[in-house]
This record gives C-alpha cells, structure tokens and sequence, in this order.
C-alpha cells in the first residue's frame, strides 16, 4: 500500500489535532477536582505539622475542610512586624479589599533577587479551645537541585520550640534530595530551638553525622541533612536560616514578647 | 457453492466473536506467553511498583487500560496508518491515553497518583503495550486486538500482584496495608526483611517466578 506524502502529512497532522483535543479536554474537565486535591493536600500536610492530624494518617477530604476552616487561621504581618488587620490598605497589593497570601506572594516576588526580606509575610496560627493559640506555622521557601522547595515549621505558641515540620521537594531525586519530606528527617525538628539569647537563630542542617561532634549548645540548633543530596540540604538550611534570621526575625520577636 | 454458509465463515467471523480460538488470545498472556515471565517485557515498572499490593493493582489497572485501548485505537486505524510513520502514531495514541489515565487518576485518586508518581506517566514507554501494538493491533481486527490488550495487560499485573504480595508480606509484614504478621511474631524476634523493600528483592522474586513459570510450561529460550 502506497500512501502520498499529502496523505502522510494529513494524517500525521489529523493525529495531533484529534491527540491534543482529547488530552486538552480530559485536563480541562479534571482541573476542578485535581486543584481541590491539590489544595487538600497542602492543607493537610499544614494540618500535620500543627499537630491537628497524625503524619501518614489519611483523613477524609471534607474533615480536612473543615479542621482548615475551624483550627486554622492565616496572619498576615509587615516586615517590621506589625500585624495587618482588617482595611490596612497598604498590605493590600493586589487591591482585591484584604490582605491575604495572593499579596504575600507579591510580596515575595518583589524581594525576589535582592537581600531584602519581602514586605509581608505569613503565618498560620492554630486556634485552640476558646481561641487560645495553639501553635504557629512558618512557612518558608528556598530552592533545591532541580527546582523549588518549600517547608512549614511549626512553633510552640511561646515559641520556644518546633513542634513539627513538613517539607516539600516535588522535584527532587526520589530516594536522595525527597528524603526531606519523609519521616526520618522532618521527625528531627521537633524539640529544635529558634531564639538563642533573645535572638532569632536559625536551624542549621549539617553534613550526615556531624551532629554528635557539635558542642553540646548548638545541637538545639542543628539537624542531620540527607547524605547524598548535598545540595538540597544546603536549600533547606538556606531556606530556614533566611526565613528565622531575616524575613520572620521582627515578627518572631514581636510575637515572643507578648 | 453447495455449502455456501459455513465455506466462508473464516473470512467473515462475526464481529464480536468468542470462540475457542479468540478466547485464546486472552488466556495466552497471561500464563503459557506472558509478557513478564516469558517476554521480560515491562520489567522496570514491575520493580518500581510492586512494594505495595495496592499501587500494584492501581498499576496493574492503569496498564490493561491503556494496552486495551490503545490496541482497540491502533487496530481501528491499522489500514489507515502509513506504515513509514507507524511508530510515531502509535506513541502519540499511547501517550494521550497515559495522559488521560494520569489525569484521572489525579482527580479521584490522589493519594496513589503521588505515590505512583513519575511510574504513571512512563507507562507510555512500557514495551509491552508499543510491543502489543506493533506486533498485535497493526494487523489483526478490533475485537482481537481489545481482548489481546487485556490479555496483556491481566498477564502483566497478575504478575505485578504476585511479585508485590510477596515484597509486601515479607518486607513489611503489610498486605494491602493490613498488619498480617502478628506482634507476637515480633516480639519473638522475626524481622522484616528489608531487602525485599529495595529494588534487589523485586528482581529475587521476579527471577524466581520466572524459574516457577519456565519449569511449568516448559519454555525454553529459542
């Protein structure tokens, strides 16, 4: 069977054209409930660092919704650490009447490239029975070897102590620079310190097996990286070090000497 | 023209026929040809998948899914294909079904969907569904070609499930995520073998099975 090269070249284009619809659509159709998951999921692993769900547990779309909506409040605050409340115009980035993370990611965005910290930041507070606070949760950025990586550490409400850490490295080698979002390394941070003196001091990650050589003070302020993935624990320590030390400092002490 | 019904029945076999012979093209894969044990075809994913029962089931689904259609598609469109581009439609047939099977996934099950990760997406460079294409659809009617597709894709994840039952029970006491070995058990001092957790026992039990099958049916290597 001979077939023309306008025959070739039609059905090669008809193809794509029928492949590229059908891929589109299923996408299109799917977007909804795929960012939902995606939502829950980020939720959830906020949700775990809290303390409000046990790691690993799998909990029900709809409970996570309503532990978000019930336990879980977003602050935004200024650089100096002044907390924004309602018609603050001047955190209000986008324009769009509040505050809220769409202008922390401005923010961000904005101090992106230089050494200055952004202009606002965020922090999720954990409301307790009769709206004590029951923990905060730092949510921090940095980058590792193929691409971004992120993380929340929790916070005592004093903040004397991380009580929890959650680590995400979508884009790093399973088994190597992923090993951050498993157990073994997120469990390192609970009980680790974040002020020093009065001062904000970040948490250092160190090369494997050098914690049992620091002195006995700076192993509150250390934590065991990955061996093998170098690079995305020098993200980590980066991302949580800028984040204590710089963008959350004023806000960290502020909140402390309540 | 004295037996003019039953004189051409071979050429023009209903379309959706069952009989002895069709039913073969089903049964075949999974046991006396199957493309795991007897082709060592789609061995990477048969490690990567197969430390849980589970993700090796969603797997095992998501594989005879996308071999069944996309044998149905290549087979529907097998007179119509030029043969000097076969190859690059068939991938593009393949890789929009993989797509789908990974949005779908991402949408209702999600939890698997991140735990099968990057596995899902490679499922479109798994040989035995390109092979089934090339050597099945390309010339046999969509009917056949449907039923060799889940076939195919039964045989693999039959062998998938067995290896991951095996890695599960033995190297976390798990099945399907049920604690199977009792506390007592451990507390008298058995262990999980971890090495049954690590891509080497994968390929332990798969050799084995290999053996088990080869001894059985028989096959040798031509």
């Amino acid at each position: 069977m001979a077939f023309s090269n306008g025959y070739i070249l039609g059905f090669a284009g008809g193809v794509c054209v029928f492949c590229s619809v059908i891929v589109a659509s299923t996408a299109t159709m799917l977007k909804d409930q795929q960012d939902l998951n995606r939502e829950r999921d980020l939720h959830q692993s906020i949700l775990t660092a809290l303390a409000l769900v046990e790691d690993g547990q799998s909990v029900p779309g709809p409970e996570i919704d309503r532990l978000w909506a019930e336990r879980v409040e977003l602050q935004v605050f200024h650089q100096d650490g002044r907390l924004v409340e309602g018609g603050d115009a001047s955190a209000d980035l986008d324009g769009d009447g509040d505050a809220d993370l769409d202008d922390v990611a401005l923010a961000q965005a904005a101090a992106k490239g230089s050494d200055a910290p952004p202009a606002l930041v965020a922090l999720y507070k954990r409301v307790d029975d009769g709206g004590a606070v029951g923990a905060y949760a730092l949510p921090v950025q940095g980058k590792g070897l193929w691409g971004p990586i992120s993380g929340y550490l929790a916070l005592a409400p004093d903040l004397s102590e991380v009580i929890g850490s959650t680590f995400f490295a979508p884009k790093e080698t399973p088994g190597l620079g992923a090993e951050i979002m498993e157990p073994p390394f997120e469990g390192q941070w609970k009980g680790k310190r974040i002020f020093d003196d009065g001062k904000p001091r970040g948490i250092r990650v160190v090369k494997g097996g050098a914690l049992d050589s620091l002195p006995a003070d700076a192993v509150a302020y250390a934590v065991d990286g990955v061996s093998g993935a170098t690079i995305t624990s020098r993200g980590v320590d980066a991302m949580v070090v800028s984040g204590i030390e710089r963008d959350y400092a004023p806000t960290l002490l502020r909140l402390r000497s309540r | 023209m004295s037996s003019p019904a039953t004189a051409q029945a071979p050429e023009r076999a209903p379309l959706l026929a069952f009989d002895k012979k069709t039913r073969r093209i089903a049964i075949d894969p999974m046991l006396d040809n199957n493309p795991v044990t007897v082709q060592v075809l789609g061995i990477c994913s048969s490690l990567a998948v197969t430390v849980q029962v589970n993700r090796a089931l969603v797997m095992a689904a998501a594989v005879t899914v996308v071999v069944t259609f996309s044998n149905l598609v290549i087979s529907l469109l097998r007179n119509y294909i030029p043969p000097s581009i076969r190859i690059v439609v068939q991938l593009a047939v393949i890789a929009s079904l993989v797509i789908c099977v990974d949005q779908i996934l991402q949408a209702y099950l999600y939890d698997i969907s991140k735990q099968l990760s990057v596995f899902v997406g490679l499922i479109i460079t798994n040989c035995i569904i390109m092979g089934r294409a090339e050597a099945f659809a390309m010339s046999n009617p969509p009917w056949q070609s449907a039923l060799d597709g889940i076939g195919n894709g039964l045989g693999y994840g039959l062998i998938l499930v067995v290896v991951s039952i095996f890695r599960e029970l033995l190297g976390s006491g798990t099945l399907l995520g049920f604690q199977v070995v009792p506390q007592a058990a451990y507390d008298l001092g058995y262990a999980d073998m971890g090495l049954m957790v690590l891509a080497p026992g994968a390929f332990i039990i798969l050799g084995l099975l290999v053996w088990v099958q080869r001894s059985l049916t028989g096959y040798t290597e031509a």
